[in-house]
């Protein structure tokens, strides 16, 4: 293929070259780049699901019946199609909104987004693949309650959400309970429901000619109707008392533990960058303090993080430490890292780790762009965001303009040691056994 | 076929000698110590990635010294007198203040430290990594600091069950070659391992002459052979001959079985059969067995097994070592099927395969996948690096460049022989997971 634009370079400034335009019923977002012969795309449509009435899971298993056949394809044809190019195709299923992300060289990429449409506007939902796709849901499942980590995350966004909260995640047992009454029927409801063009996005980055996307898209996609499913997820935290959530787990010797409490703030909130780069300099990265203190220098751990996590445009999400600590080290581990949080919401961070960190932030964007997969998933989830385009450029400056005050203020306002409820999962430690007795 | 050139590049600082290039990685070497230096000039984002493989790993260690590499590599990020922590110079806090990804990883055959970072700090990932080469401190009390935290780390590994099977089969497999031991080392040996014990192994092991610098991305290549020259050119190479790994896996008799029992859901096996080091050229058509066996819905074992729901999933994996490793088959299996269920259709699927080959259009089809994975693989100065490190760990770093011309030679009768001859009972060892609740 060959293009009058040329390829991106050392600009830094992406907006400039991002193409933004209508093609059939949504948005699409093309960039070209220097690599030879490969696309990466990620596309999403808002779904508006009813997760207080367990949507989530009706949502997970209309998506995995999608590659599973179509009106006009069975499962292997489709197959045949991205295997015989070596491309891929993923759809999922990520709360509020289903997405589709994948890659192929750039010739194959009309045949791609061919099967793609096809998959998400007429699938089959064949009972027999619905047999064997709620089969694979609940193997994943099973998997999913073998892992320390999985089970103190659910742990922990039980206490901090309600059901409806996009940030809640039921039981695994619960969900095996639910998944055992649903039919092929209330697959094919869900789907004529909640699927359709309704905030329909693709982005598109590589080797490509901005025109010829465009003409693919909007022909594969064309006539693809919006649904009318309103939203009705919560927005906000629930109130729950300050306390401690234990999953004992038999032979696992490493004890998974979440901290956090929920912040009242959105994505688009004017604090959001101060509270951001202030996380960060508390637990963003291996020279953050968590890192630094609680397994630099007391070996603790192995792992130490905190963020700021599910945190959208659309609802309100928490800042949660993550901490793995062998059997015998978790009541001291929990305590060091509390010290630590304590210490840091009291004191505020320095202007020396202020500098630091916006230099760490504002240069790993920009190392984190280099691949064509991730600069789709940024441009994606800025445009889901709402965010106008600019603001792939801008936020190493928004950064940049931090002041010591900003940020020491953003971290008293929304970060409280006193609120933070904890969920750790593993062999049962003795305080785990105190907790539950 | 890949183009291979033998002229040098114009402008050469002397203390640099070309060696060769082959599909655009030009290889380098300083007389003086020794170190090889590939470098891939790419265009795209200003950023590059800096990696230094040490040509050793896991491979290298004896009884009662197990883990010694991977324990090391955690105390290269404890400093140097330059890079320290007490001076606020720490390695992580210096390299990333400027935004760099940065970390390291130990296996088998290698040891490789990287920094992906934007392009003008690439004379300070370089100036470490030099650094560090020699001037590792080692000090007693971040040994005994860093032996809790990879206790930890081997606790969160023996968490999984899955990677408990592959402990135990690769141990079950070699009896002999030190693959037998896992990469993190014995428990009792990590808590027994010395200061002096690493020392003599950095000593041993960390030289200019064991080690290959590659950089990728966009740099210029005559300032990046100019600092490289600055920064390693005054190393002196190892005083001693570096010790090679002489030791040959006795050939295996019959087949052999572990079991794994811990707390958790579903069953997983793992066939695990003697394949051929990874630089010969049976190794490139079990890279193609695995694909027409294992990967994606047009695959055989998918369409027997995963399709008929007896596993969950299923991956074919050719791991290609320096010397003789596993091919190896992962399933998982569904809820409700047993082990010996699996294990017979993965059994006569394989046995179809060598009775009666495969098809042009299997074969085709495999080799379309690892094409276009070749292409995404170029997407990015880190993948490049981290394809080019395995390449490297095998024995000969044009093993990523010459692949594709290698994958042209296979035939569909190397298919069926090369299954007949590496697939066999008296070859294999398998390995249940069995929950236990």
């Amino acid at each position: 293929m060959s293009d009058s634009s040329s390829p991106t370079h050392s600009s830094p400034a992406l907006a400039p070259q991002i193409q933004d335009r209508t093609a059939g019923p949504g948005r699409l977002l093309t960039l070209r780049t220097s690599v030879d012969d490969v696309v990466s795309f990620r596309g999403s449509f808002v779904t508006n699901p009813d997760l207080a009435a367990g949507d989530a899971l009706r949502q997970q298993l209309t998506v995995s019946l999608l590659d599973k056949g179509t009106e006009h394809r069975d499962r292997f044809e489709l197959a045949r199609v991205l295997e015989a190019c070596g491309a891929k195709l993923d759809l999922s299923s990520d709360g509020l909104f289903v997405e589709m992300s994948g890659r192929a060289l750039v010739d194959d990429l009309p045949r791609v987004m061919a099967v793609a449409a096809e998959m998400l506007r007429a699938p089959a939902f064949d009972p027999e693949e619905f047999r064997k796709a709620r089969a694979q849901v609940a193997a994943d499942l099973q998997r999913r309650m073998e892992k320390t980590s999985a089970q103190a995350s659910t742990a922990l966004s039980q206490r901090l959400f309600p059901e409806g909260h996009p940030n809640f995640s039921p039981l695994p047992e619960t969900v095996l309970e639910w998944l055992e009454g649903l039919t092929v029927q209330d697959v094919r409801d869900y789907h004529e429901a909640h699927f359709g063009s309704t905030e329909w996005t693709l982005a598109v980055v590589g080797d490509l000619q901005h025109d010829e996307v465009a003409s693919v898209v909007g022909e594969t996609f064309s006539g693809w109707a919006p649904h009318d499913a309103p939203a009705v997820h919560d927005t906000d935290a629930a109130s729950t008392d300050v306390g401690r959530t234990a999953v004992p787990m038999p032979d696992k010797s490493n004890v998974d533990v979440r901290l956090g409490h929920t912040v009242p703030i959105r994505r688009d909130h004017n604090d959001y960058p101060a509270l951001y780069v202030g996380n960060y300099i508390l637990g963003g990265n291996f020279a953050a303090r968590l890192m630094s203190t609680v397994r630099d220098e007391m070996g603790l751990t192995y792992s130490i993080r905190s963020s700021l996590s599910g945190v959208s445009t659309r609802h309100v999400g928490s800042w949660q430490t993550s901490v793995t600590l062998s059997h015998d080290a978790v009541d001291e581990g929990i305590a060091a890292t509390r010290d630590v949080i304590r210490e840091f919401v009291a004191e505020g961070a320095t202007a020396e780790e202020l500098d630091a960190k916006k230099t760490t932030i504002t240069g790993s964007y920009s190392v984190g762009l280099a691949t064509t997969e991730r600069l789709a998933q940024s441009i994606l989830t800025n445009a889901e965001r709402g965010f106008d385009v600019s603001y792939l450029d801008t936020f190493p400056e928004e950064i940049r303009a931090l002041t010591l005050d900003e940020v020491n203020a953003a971290v008293q306002d929304y970060l409280d040691p006193e609120s933070i409820q904890e969920a750790l999962a593993g062999t049962r430690p003795r305080s785990m056994e105190a907790a539950a007795a | 076929m890949t183009e291979t050139i033998s002229a040098p590049p114009r402008d050469l600082p002397a203390a640099v000698e070309f060696q060769e290039a082959s599909d655009g990685i030009e290889c380098y070497r300083l007389p003086k110590n020794g170190l090889r230096v590939l470098l891939l000039p790419q265009d795209g984002a200003p950023v590059a990635t800096s990696m230094v493989t040490y040509h050793v790993g896991s491979r290298n260690e004896r009884t009662g010294h197990t883990g010694a590499t991977h324990m090391l590599e955690h105390l290269m990020f404890k400093g140097t007198e330059r890079y320290h922590k007490r001076q606020g110079t720490s390695i992580f806090e210096t390299l990333q203040a400027v935004g760099a990804k940065v970390n390291a990883s130990t296996w088998l055959d290698r040891t490789n430290y990287y920094e992906m970072l934007p392009t003008e700090h690439l004379p300070l990932a370089l100036d470490i990594e030099a650094d560090r080469m020699r001037g590792a401190l080692i000090d007693t009390e971040d040994v005994e600091d860093e032996r809790t935290v990879i206790l930890n780390e081997r606790d969160r590994n023996q968490n999984d069950p899955v990677s408990r099977l592959f402990d135990e089969v690769w141990g079950a497999a070699f009896v002999a070659h030190p693959y037998h031991h896992p990469t993190i080392g014995w428990k009792s040996d990590i808590e027994r391992m010395t200061p002096d014990g690493l020392r003599e192994y950095y000593d041993t092991f960390y030289w200019p002459n064991n080690a290959t610098l590659s950089i990728v991305g966009q740099f210029d290549r005559g300032e990046t052979l100019a600092e490289v020259t600055e920064h390693f050119g005054e190393i002196g190479p190892a005083p001693r001959e570096i010790p090679q790994v002489t030791t040959e896996e006795p050939e295996q008799s019959g087949p052999r079985r572990v079991t794994v029992r811990q707390d958790g859901q579903l069953g997983a096996v793992l066939m695990g059969f003697k394949s051929p080091p990874a630089l010969e050229a049976d190794s490139d058509v079990l890279d193609v067995v695995a694909r027409i066996l294992a990967s994606g819905k047009g695959s055989r074992l998918f369409q027997r097994c995963t399709d008929r729901g007896l596993t969950s999933d299923v991956f074919g994996i050719n791991f290609r070592l320096r010397d003789p490793g596993l091919f190896s088959v992962f399933a998982y299996l569904a809820p409700d099927q047993d082990h010996p269920t699996v294990e017979d259709a993965i059994h006569e699927t394989i046995e179809d395969l060598q009775e009666n080959g495969v098809t042009q259009e299997e074969l085709d089809r495999a080799r379309s996948q690892l094409r276009a994975q070749i292409a995404f693989d170029r997407d990015g100065p880190m993948r490049v690096a981290s394809q080019l490190n395995e390449a490297l760990a095998a024995g000969d770093w044009k093993l990523y460049t010459q692949y594709l011309d290698r994958l042209d030679d296979v035939t569909v009768d190397d298919v069926q022989r090369v299954a007949q001859t590496y697939l066999r009972p008296d070859r294999l060892t398998v390995g249940r997971y069995v929950p236990t609740s």
